[in-house]
């Protein structure tokens, strides 16, 4: 899971392998936001996949690659 | 999760973001209620639960996500300091933990050009850099070094 340069600098660097999932920045720091904001929490409780899952489908990122198991 | 786990896994945290460095079985355990075998096995199932990832068979952290214990190529400044991220995703998310502003310095893994991001309230401060995830989310605790 990295940061790019730009779509061009993915499409080389995975150099013929399928490519995963490609996201502008200013998603991935939404869904860093909604995934990651009550890790330090006093009353942090374990995610359900459900919510993880709600939270990926909430930005959009659906369809088969984002589907928690 | 039961409740001493939870106590544990949440202390484990606290110590981690305080000193900036992972905590040992050992700091848990001075920090605690609980006895050496009892904090390594808490680990362990919460390892096995995906709430922190252990160093191959031994008692010691690898992640606290989105906390790294070891050095890596994605540095974020928060809170006054600087942390490694497992990834450029927990990059952001140690921005997100703290509910602060941040600065995260990665590397383009195709030309190796040093790529900073300012983070305030929430957003980054450029819109020129993509994210690419590689492995699909079904896969992503198979191998968690690797994605």
């Amino acid at each position: 899971m990295n940061l790019f340069r730009s779509e061009e600098h993915v499409e080389r660097w995975l150099a013929g392998r399928d490519p995963g999932a490609t996201i502008p920045v200013a998603t991935l720091a939404e869904l860093a936001e909604a995934w990651w904001r009550d890790r330090l929490a006093e009353d942090w409780q374990p995610h359900a996949t459900a919510q993880n899952q709600a939270i990926l489908d909430g930005l959009g990122l659906t369809g088969e690659f984002w589907k928690l198991p | 999760m039961d409740e001493a786990d939870l106590e544990i896994r949440n202390l484990t945290y606290r110590l981690f973001a305080e000193r900036a460095s992972a905590p040992t079985v050992g700091d848990v355990v001075l920090e605690s209620r609980f006895s050496e075998v009892e904090v390594e096995t808490a680990w362990r199932r919460l390892h096995d639960a995906h709430a922190l990832v252990l160093e191959p068979g031994r008692p010691e952290l690898l992640m606290a996500n989105p906390f790294s214990a070891v050095p890596t190529v994605h540095r974020v400044q928060a809170e006054g300091r600087w942390w490694f991220a497992n990834c450029a995703w927990d990059a952001f998310g140690i921005c997100a933990a703290f509910g602060v502003d941040g600065r995260i310095e990665t590397l383009c893994p195709d030309c190796s050009e040093t790529l900073v991001i300012g983070i305030r309230d929430g957003r980054p401060d450029r819109d020129d850099v993509v994210f690419h995830c590689l492995v699909p989310a079904r896969r992503w605790w198979d191998d968690i070094v690797f994605t």
